[in-house]
């Protein structure tokens, strides 16, 4: 039996998936302070429900795999270690300088983010290495003697080590760390060459000091959680969940607390796939719109795409991450009015508290909530499965008074309003995901979830006219079942700068050999037998004085080239193949990756076409394609089965979200018990396995 | 009826199409003074040339896009077709300087042109006297560089081979080349993309939609100007050195006048143009002026035409912000700082809690040679150097290292290991300058100080700016911020102070460059500063004990217990 946990800001989901594929679903409210407290009161409801003691279900738990905002929050509210640096004489302030950008120019009441490094605690260390890591002046032992001796007077929790050019010769930085670890065996150290020995100076002094920064936290609350985990008898395996989709053991997590940062929606790629693989559909969008944010994500042939150049809280973050574009614009983003009249939504968002104004917890400005309850879509007596009911009339108040009077537009046009611009929002961050990389977004089946996910996907389809989406069954909880569909992933990288015909292959294999070693040790220590183990390895290549790459598979070494000629073209519509512009190598990056076990999910059998067993009656909805209300078909998700089929506009209702299938659309149900809602006029897009089952 | 609505999907719309293009001609150029220091700009412009959106790494190149497409629509008349691609950089129909070589591209709707797409990027060379196309010592713009009125470089689809090698066969590096096709990529990405919205919305939709965008712009823009009272307010600063004449200075006079939702900058006081280089065009002068404007009022205001349509600038032809043909004026888009001070002198008497004190005004080198590991030719902006502080303004402090006013934080320093790699020089310092923050009770922005080992012989070193003169002012009893300065040591241990506008052959490899970037100017009384601050600038080792007892009037007793950290 395995359990995906997804600590979010307001929610902690689980999902229990037995080997017999049976599926267990919950949800628990988070508990910020201590998030093992909410995962542990979790996992007791979930034994509950089964009728079990906690003691049996935990040790009947052979994996528990864990997604955590821990270190994502500790940045953004500035709760991270007392940090000290030692960095080369003469540039300690890059970390805080940022490359001198103000990100909002003609503001100038917009100030810098505060340094996770006070100045007076970045030490500068005498000792120099050339661009090509040759020594010029050696490492003065004295300077890191005395560096070391402040920041322990000043009870430094954290010390981080990046010295200029490090990423061509780690032993000035090596020599500096072990006395570190000698003189202070207890403070956390992190070493540029260990966290990312790649070239740019900035981003690498910025991802290693956010390792240290966040790595005491993220240490503490592994050894609580895995204490508290024992205590209740889990003798399993514990995995976390990395920014880059996979994961990864704790102890492997402690010394690079990075890997974590943006690891919040890094589960959804693949629990989209999974669902979409059913039908053999390798390549898809994944987006999730929760309460705040909206996450979309591109996956190409059975992978989510990779970036190396992100940012938590402006401050630069160089690790392989998920490109996943994150906007603001979830279930509480608030509309407004911007002084020239113009209806905006987001990024501003009403969250749990006060929430929605229909909430009814004193919220009073316009919410996409608010506006889907007035255009009906949400059925007020059933929100959360009517746990929590809504308040139809603050909802019209406060979108009457903040939208509609002010554009002399009915409450119900203002919603449908507010509602499009979310959508467009929207639509813009999925472009960005797609055109921006050089895809045509309609060539891709969007996988939808999140809990206000489903009711709003037939806009984004409609805007981007995309032929269709998936809903799986249980979209809410998402990323916890994505958790149960990932592998252990280690990312290592090193920096190589020729010219690509300068190089031997002799000499590039053996380089790529030892990268290899690296990542494949990495998951030997966390005991993935070596038959589970693959290594993925890419160059990243340019033109000669280019600035940015274009990553590859190495191998075949044979047609690199002319690889790296076709990917230039397709990414940026030219290439210099014929110029023979000479390309360059950049870096080596070896993904060291163990293949993990993945729970089955479980077909039901074809129960025919008719939906009418699910009807649950109907209601009057808005329906965008007759900008008015119209009385709609609702349906109860929970009961639709494998086949059922009917045409929109409708509405699907389940526990904890809403499907609404505009005019335009049709829907069908698969053997999983996804939605597969398609425009009309499109079936061909459905696969082939459910057009034959069209009635 | 317009559809309030559909303007706001149009309004994101046009901005991600703008924001793609940057992104596309960031990731595919080869100078760093485009990939890594990003002065470039993309925009996209409706059939007559009015602004629909634009990006603005470099606001002083955004604001002069819609004028010259303007220009072009006139040059062409008739003749414009699909497929068509033009250049242009003609400092003298609109352009700002001879380096930023800027692309139009017509983009046409089932045959009628509907708007364009354009780029401009500093480019590493335009032919000329000196690589990389500054040149003090020039007093005509053939001098300068190489001129390109508007010219279709591809006609109808297909590359005008003739006019490309013409206008190659004129620049020194072959980068450029690549960097201008990487230009015209960009435009066709926003081509494309425009073409899509208006086959999804139709082009009367389009048209309309457009109309109300840019009306409610300006109705925003005429509503923030209301809040200032309404009269005429005069401001001035100072143009130190023409790079002619030692100790020259001139004027730049300007008379505002606020009316009835518009906003008139006058600048027919302003002094004669320079014999030097020292010169600005008009594009450069009105740009500085509204981007100096737009700080003032609300940052969200969306970037369309009709948020420059309530501002009428008058600049006299023959001033030094607007020089007569044929003079040299590659210096003009580094007029913004003083013209900037004039502006924000004149209206922080009126508006003293939106404007800020004097920012650090720009000073630059650049270095060209031939880099001994390869035998390439390099050029390098020294864009890291050049950042100094901001000014401070009622409630916030100055930003540190933020650079000219005219990109206000949009270009960036070079990455230092990038730096290495790319010229043969290595960097020794680059850190804030200790004590360069005009005090006040909110300090300026702090200055830079820069220092590497030039590493090759032959180095040509280029200097252009200001500041080193006089020092960005304060306001409201806020002190000034430090002067800049630029220095050669040369290997024989001789010290040579250079000019504010200088050029120096021949400097011999292992000579160290020192340049310090002032602070901006501080923001009412010094000794209203909380003590806590202070007390952590100290232990931060930016303001040092002796300015702090000195400055913000301050006692041995307050800084007891803080050590000062060099």
């Amino acid at each position: 039996m395995k359990v995906g946990v997804d600590v979010g800001g307001t929610f902690t989901d689980f999902l229990v998936a037995d080997d017999a594929g049976e599926i267990q679903v919950g949800k628990v409210l988070s508990t910020p302070e201590d998030p093992s407290i909410g995962l542990l009161h979790g996992l007791e409801e979930l034994a509950r429900e089964r009728g079990q003691s906690l003691r049996d279900f935990a040790s009947g738990v052979s994996t528990i795999v864990h997604g955590t905002t821990v270190t994502t929050n500790v940045v953004l509210t500035g709760a991270g270690a007392k940090t000290g640096l030692l960095t080369t004489e003469g540039v300690r302030d890059a970390l805080e300088m940022r490359r001198g950008i103000r990100e909002q120019q003609y503001n100038n009441r917009y100030t810098n983010v505060p340094p996770l490094v006070a100045r007076y605690l970045r030490r500068p260390v005498r000792g120099r290495l050339d661009y090509a890591g040759r020594e010029i002046e050696p490492l003065a032992v004295e300077d890191v003697a005395e560096a070391i001796e402040l920041l322990a007077n000043e009870k430094a929790e954290a010390i981080a080590i990046c010295f200029m050019n490090s990423f061509a010769n780690a032993e000035h930085e090596q020599r500096a760390a072990e006395m570190v670890r000698d003189r202070l065996p207890d403070t956390y150290v992190s070493v540029s060459t260990e966290v990312l020995p790649s070239i740019r100076f900035y981003p690498r002094v910025s991802t290693t000091v956010l390792n240290a920064y966040v790595g005491p936290v993220l240490s503490r609350y592994l050894d609580s959680l895995t204490t508290r985990l024992s205590e209740i008898g889990f003798c399993g395996v514990l995995l976390i969940m990395q920014s880059n989709g996979g994961v990864v053991a704790p102890q492997v997590a402690r010394d690079h607390a990075a890997v974590t940062l943006l690891s919040g929606p890094a589960a959804g790629p693949s629990a989209g796939l999974a669902f979409a693989e059913q039908h053999q559909i390798r390549d898809c969008l994944t987006v999730d719109m929760g309460g705040t944010s909206f996450d979309a994500a591109l996956i190409r042939d059975g992978q989510a795409l990779t970036i190396t150049e992100g940012q938590v809280n402006r401050y630069s973050l160089a690790l392989p991450m998920l490109d996943i574009v994150t906007i603001g614009a979830g279930g509480g983003s608030i509309g407004w009015l911007d002084e020239g009249g113009l209806l905006r939504v987001g990024p501003r968002s009403a969250g749990a508290d006060p929430g929605p104004a229909c909430y009814g917890k004193g919220g009073s400005e316009p919410t996409v909530t608010d506006a889907d309850l007035a255009l009906r879509r949400l059925d007020p007596a059933f929100f959360a499965g009517g746990r929590m009911p809504l308040d139809e009339r603050a909802a019209a108040r406060a979108i009457g008074s903040k939208i509609a009077e002010p554009l002399g537009l009915s409450v119900a046009e203002a919603a449908a309003g507010l509602a499009r611009v979310v959508d467009a929002n929207m639509a813009a961050g999925v472009r960005e995901v797609t055109i921006r990389r050089g895809y045509d977004p309609r060539e891709f089946p969007m996988v939808v979830a999140g809990g206000a996910g489903p009711n709003h996907a037939c806009a984004i389809a409609t805007e981007l006219e995309l032929p269709l989406f998936i809903v799986p069954r249980d979209s809410s909880i998402f990323c916890a079942a994505g958790m149960l569909m990932t592998d252990l992933k280690h990312d290592v990288v090193k920096s190589r700068i020729a010219r690509l015909g300068e190089l031997t292959r002799e000499e590039l294999l053996a380089e790529a050999e030892a990268l290899a070693r690296r990542g494949r040790a990495t998951l030997l220590e966390q005991n993935i037998p070596e038959e589970r183990i693959r290594i993925d390895i890419e160059a990243e290549l340019r033109y000669v004085r280019q600035y940015h790459e274009v990553a590859l598979p190495l191998l075949p070494l044979d047609d690199l080239e002319d690889r790296f000629h076709d990917e230039h073209l397709r990414v940026y519509g030219y290439a210099l193949a014929e110029e023979k512009t000479p390309l360059e190598l950049i870096n080596l990056r070896a993904r060291a990756i163990g293949v993990t076990e993945k729970p089955k999910l479980r077909a039901e059998s074809y129960d025919g076409a008719d939906p009418s067993g699910a009807a649950k009656g109907e209601r009057s909805v808005w329906v965008p394609e007759d900008a008015d209300f119209r009385p709609l078909p609702v349906f109860d998700g929970h009961r639709l089965r494998h086949g059922h089929h009917f045409r929109g506009p409708a509405v699907v209702e389940q526990l904890n979200t809403t499907l609404f299938v505009s005019a335009s659309f049709d829907l069908i149900v698969d053997p999983l018990g996804s939605f597969f809602v398609y425009r009309r006029g499109r079936e061909d897009s459905l696969p082939e396995s459910l057009r034959r089952r069209l009635p | 009826m317009i559809d309030p609505i559909l303007a706001s999907v149009f309004a994101r719309a046009f901005k991600s199409i703008t924001d793609e293009m940057s992104i596309s001609l960031q990731r595919t150029t080869r100078s760093p003074i485009l990939c890594e220091a990003k002065d470039f700009v993309t925009g996209l412009y409706d059939a007559d040339g009015r602004m629909l959106e634009q990006t603005e790494n470099l606001p002083i190149l955004s604001f002069s896009l819609a004028p010259v497409c303007k220009h072009i629509r006139e040059y062409f008349g008739d003749d414009i077709h699909d497929g068509d691609v033009v250049f242009h950089n003609d400092v003298f129909s609109l352009g700002n300087q001879l380096n930023d070589v800027a692309v139009y591209k017509p983009i046409f709707h089932d045959g009628v042109l509907v708007g364009w797409s354009a780029a401009k990027g500093h480019q590493a060379d335009i032919g000329g006297a000196v690589q990389g196309g500054y040149n003090p010592e020039a007093t005509e713009v053939w001098q300068e560089g190489l001129r390109i009125p508007p010219v279709k470089v591809v006609e109808r689809g297909k590359l005008r081979r003739d006019v490309w090698d013409l206008i190659f066969a004129n620049i020194r590096l072959d980068i450029v080349r690549e960097d201008m096709k990487a230009e015209m990529g960009a435009c066709v990405v926003g081509a494309r993309r425009l073409v899509a919205l208006i086959d999804k919305y139709g082009r009367e939709t389009f048209e309309q939609v457009k109309q109300h965008l840019f009306d409610s712009t300006k109705q925003l823009m005429e509503a923030e100007i209301r809040t200032i009272p309404a009269g005429t307010y005069r401001g001035q600063a100072t143009v130190y050195f023409d790079g002619k004449n030692t100790g020259s200075t001139y004027q730049i006079r300007v008379e505002i006048t606020v009316e009835d939702g518009r906003i008139k900058f006058d600048y027919s006081a302003t002094d004669p143009q320079t014999p030097g280089f020292v010169n600005g065009t008009y594009t450069s002068s009105a740009s500085a002026t509204i981007l100096t404007f737009l700080q003032m009022v609300n940052p969200d205001i969306p970037h369309n035409e009709g948020m420059v349509e309530p501002i009428e600038i008058v600049i006299p032809e023959g001033t030094i912000l607007n020089a007569a043909y044929p003079a040299a004026t590659t210096f003009g888009n580094h007029l913004c700082p003083p013209n900037a001070d004039a502006i924000i002198r004149a209206l922080a008497p009126v508006i003293p809690e939106r404007v800020t004190a004097g920012w650090n005004q720009l000073l630059c080198a650049l270095t060209t040679g031939i880099d001994p590991r390869k035998g390439d030719k390099f050029v390098d902006i020294g864009f890291m150097g050049l950042k100094g502080g901001s000014g401070a303004m009622r409630g916030t402090d100055g930003y540190d290292h933020i650079g000219m006013i005219d990109a206000s934080g949009g270009v960036l320093d070079q990455d230092y290991e990038m730096f290495e790699q790319q010229t043969p020089h290595r960097l020794v310092k680059h850190e804030y300058l200790v004590d360069s923050a005009g005090p006040g009770q909110w300090r300026g922005g702090l200055g830079v100080e820069t220092r590497f080992l030039i590493g090759s012989d032959e180095t040509t070193v280029v200097t252009f700016g200001d500041g080193d003169v006089e020092p960005a002012f304060g306001l409201a009893g806020g002190g000034t911020g430090s002067l800049n300065k630029i220095e050669l040591v040369l290997p024989d241990g001789r010290r040579r102070k250079l000019t504010s506008k200088d050029l120096v052959r021949g400097v011999p490899k292992q000579t160290l460059y020192v340049q310090h970037a002032g602070g901006g100017g501080g923001y009412g009384d010094p000794r209203r500063r909380p003590l806590a601050k202070i007390r952590e600038e100290v232990q931060n080792g930016i303001i040092s004990r002796g300015s702090a007892i000195k400055h913000y009037g301050r006692s041995e007793d307050d800084l007891a217990g803080e050590t000062e950290q060099s």
